[in-house]
């Protein structure tokens, strides 16, 4: 839910020396990225996505990098991390699993699916498994309602799952 | 009538002129070699506002669900300063059970392009942004290659053929949302464009007037760009003889629902996908003749014919026609995105309202009192309907918060809470009995309660 706010007031930040928007990539979004806006903080989805890319998650330090790379506050840039769905502020699996939870996937056997799928891997909806390699999350409409029920892996889309398929994809990813 | 030609599906192989096992990806080799980019050159030879008064005549309303027309939108841009002017095209396609965008951009994404070309000429915008919600990363990425593909043609870049506008060489960007329904809201997503959290504008003002960064800016739907070039192509009159006409005794003024209509379809039919057809076109026939009709053993109840805001269609309203003034004649907010998903009897409607329910409370961006707490206030409601400790003032209730929140009663920024608003009590009037039984069933008190 996008309006729960998260206390971050008092949070603890964990800190690492060397920084998470290293050089290179700085000079990447410098160069693809932050020109096509007319103001930088335009760009926060983008760098967002960018760590998120490459660390799996967006971790608090680098908010406060983003901040400093576009000239806003950390909080603002908190503040538009939270409210996206795709966003993690915290690790996540290696492989992330989003069920379409939405009409015409629940009334096409959503509910058994992600029943199934949350019994093969031992986590409820919202979880990472213990040895950190599946997240499993349920979203709403994919926009691939033709093809339901469905479900991303990573970027991957599964369409018309049947009883035992996700779980077959899921047990053949390394 | 059917169609009898396809018009945005020329070259994406549909039901019944062709199959779609043999869909590919159109590049711009073949676009070009399918008469492609003609309209655009044809329209860089017209003067800017003679284009917008092109479009204005062909009557082309928007196909992001809100319907309004683009020609009239288009003209409300202020004059020209020398200053920036935006073009935000509108891909955030989450509306649930509407995957129409998504055709469009997994083969044909030069239409969607060209389309994009005409209108900044016209409109005479430098930038455009391209948003695309972040699930799509198979369009995205084909999206992006044809963009490059685009810019070594010159339709965009440096000594572009659509030449400088507001003295700038035209650019087009891709920029990808992050998983929030709300920025498909048209001032949601300029905010969100602008990086920060997708929060719905207080209109006025309009984005023509006051959009992205502050300048104008024109939100259009990738459909209803998708449908420009082939009314340059082949004239705004063309264009008319398409789709519905004016209602019987309309005076001019009344927008009618020209043109042919990308139509989704998902739910228990034999082939869901997503088929083009006039506007108009009566929701059985999508249903029986193009999706080849129910599963085996499946029966029709009810559907819901244009993505969930609307509302839905009970079972004796199976043969309404799929046009903008649907939603006059059959008590719906309108047609929304065209999307249909059918219901069949075997799925209770109390699962249907709570599902969807569900998905206002969880998308709601939580601004406006009405919507933030009413959406899960009803939600919470119709959970309890449905494991059966509802009570018939629930169904009263329920009434109550829907009609109370949305821009039409006044009380919210935008318009997801009339969607909220609207697809409750019309699953609930429509449905009233069904409820009724469902709360009349002997309620379980559990153990806990029962022996204090
Ligand atoms: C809650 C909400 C969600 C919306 N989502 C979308 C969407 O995903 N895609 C879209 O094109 N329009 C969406 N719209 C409609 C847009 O606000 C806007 O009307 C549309 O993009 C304008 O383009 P058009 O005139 O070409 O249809 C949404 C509206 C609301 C109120
Ligand atoms: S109506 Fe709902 S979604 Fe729209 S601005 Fe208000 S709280 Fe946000
Ligand atoms: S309802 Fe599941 S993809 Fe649209």
């Amino acid at each position: 839910m996008a309006w729960i706010a998260k206390n971050s007031a008092t949070a603890q930040i964990e800190r690492r020396d060397e920084p998470y928007l290293d050089d290179t990539l700085k000079a990447r979004l410098e160069d693809e990225v932050i020109g096509r806006y007319p103001r930088r903080q335009a760009a926060t989805l983008p760098v967002l996505h960018a760590i998120q890319e490459k660390y799996g998650y967006i971790p608090y330090q680098a908010i406060e990098e983003t901040g400093d790379l576009l000239g806003v506050s950390a909080s603002e840039v908190l503040d538009t991390a939270t409210f996206y769905e795709e966003f993690f502020l915290e690790p996540k699996g290696r492989y992330t699993i989003w069920i379409c939870q939405s009409i015409s996937c629940e009334i096409l056997g959503e509910p058994s699916l992600t029943e199934q799928v949350s019994k093969h891997l031992g986590i409820q909806p919202g979880q990472t498994t213990s040895d950190g390699k599946y997240t499993l999350m349920k979203v709403e409409c994919l926009g691939a309602c033709g093809g339901a029920p469905c479900a991303l892996v990573n970027e991957t889309l599964h369409e018309n799952i049947g009883a035992g398929n996700l779980e077959q994809v899921l047990d053949s990813l390394e | 009538m059917p169609l009898e030609k396809p018009v945005l599906c020329q070259r994406i192989p549909t039901p019944p002129w062709g199959d779609p096992a043999d869909r590919v990806l159109i590049d711009y080799k073949q676009y070009i070699e399918t008469d492609g980019y003609q309209a655009l050159d044809k329209a860089l030879e017209t003067a800017p506002i003679n284009v917008v008064e092109q479009i204005k005549a062909a009557e082309v309303r928007g196909r992001g669900g809100a319907g309004f027309p683009a020609g009239m939108k288009w003209s409300f841009l202020p004059p020209e300063d020398g200053q920036r002017r935006y073009l935000a095209i509108n891909a955030d396609e989450s509306e649930p059970a509407t995957f129409k965008d998504r055709l469009l951009l997994d083969f044909d994404p030069h239409q969607v392009i060209e389309g994009i070309a005409i209108c900044m000429h016209a409109c005479r915008l430098d930038t455009a942004y391209f948003y695309i919600r972040g699930e799509y990363h198979h369009q995205r990425e084909i999206f992006e290659k044809s963009v490059r593909e685009a810019y070594d043609q010159k339709i965009f870049g440096p000594q572009a053929k659509l030449g400088k506008i507001n003295d700038r060489w035209p650019d087009l960007f891709v920029h990808r949302g992050a998983g929030a329904y709300i920025c498909g809201e048209e001032t949601g997503l300029l905010e969100s464009l602008e990086g920060k959290r997708g929060w719905p504008r207080i209109k006025p003002p309009f984005p023509a007037v006051a959009g992205a960064f502050s300048r104008p800016t024109i939100v259009n739907n990738v459909e209803t760009l998708a449908c420009i070039p082939h009314v340059i192509a082949n004239g705004s009159d063309w264009f008319k003889t398409l789709g519905k006409g004016r209602p019987d005794g309309a005076p001019a003024h009344v927008p009618a629902s020209f043109g042919t209509k990308l139509f989704g379809i998902s739910g228990p039919v034999i082939k869901p996908d997503v088929y083009e057809e006039h506007l108009g076109v009566k929701m059985s026939y999508v249903i029986e003749q193009l999706a080849g009709g129910l599963q085996p053993g499946r029966k029709y109840k009810a559907a819901i014919p244009g993505g969930i805001s609307m509302g839905v269609v009970g079972p004796d309203e199976y043969d309404c026609e799929l046009d903008f003034d649907i939603g006059k004649r059959h008590n719906i907010l309108g047609l929304g995105t065209a999307c249909i998903t059918v219901i069949p009897e075997d799925v209770s409607m109390v699962a249907v309202a709570r599902n969807i329910a569900r998905f206002f409370a969880h998308e709601s961006c939580g601004q406006c009192t009405p919507c933030r707490e009413g959406t899960t206030w009803m939600y919470k409601i119709l959970s309890r309907i449905e494991t059966g400790d509802g009570s018939t003032g629930d169904l009263d209730l329920l009434l109550e918060l829907a009609g109370s929140m949305g821009i039409m009663s006044g009380t919210t920024i935008c318009g997801l809470a009339d969607g909220a608003n609207w697809a409750v009590q019309t699953i609930l009037n429509k449905f009233w009995s069904e409820f009724e039984s469902a709360v009349s069933r002997p309620r379980n008190v559990s153990l806990a309660v029962a022996g204090t």
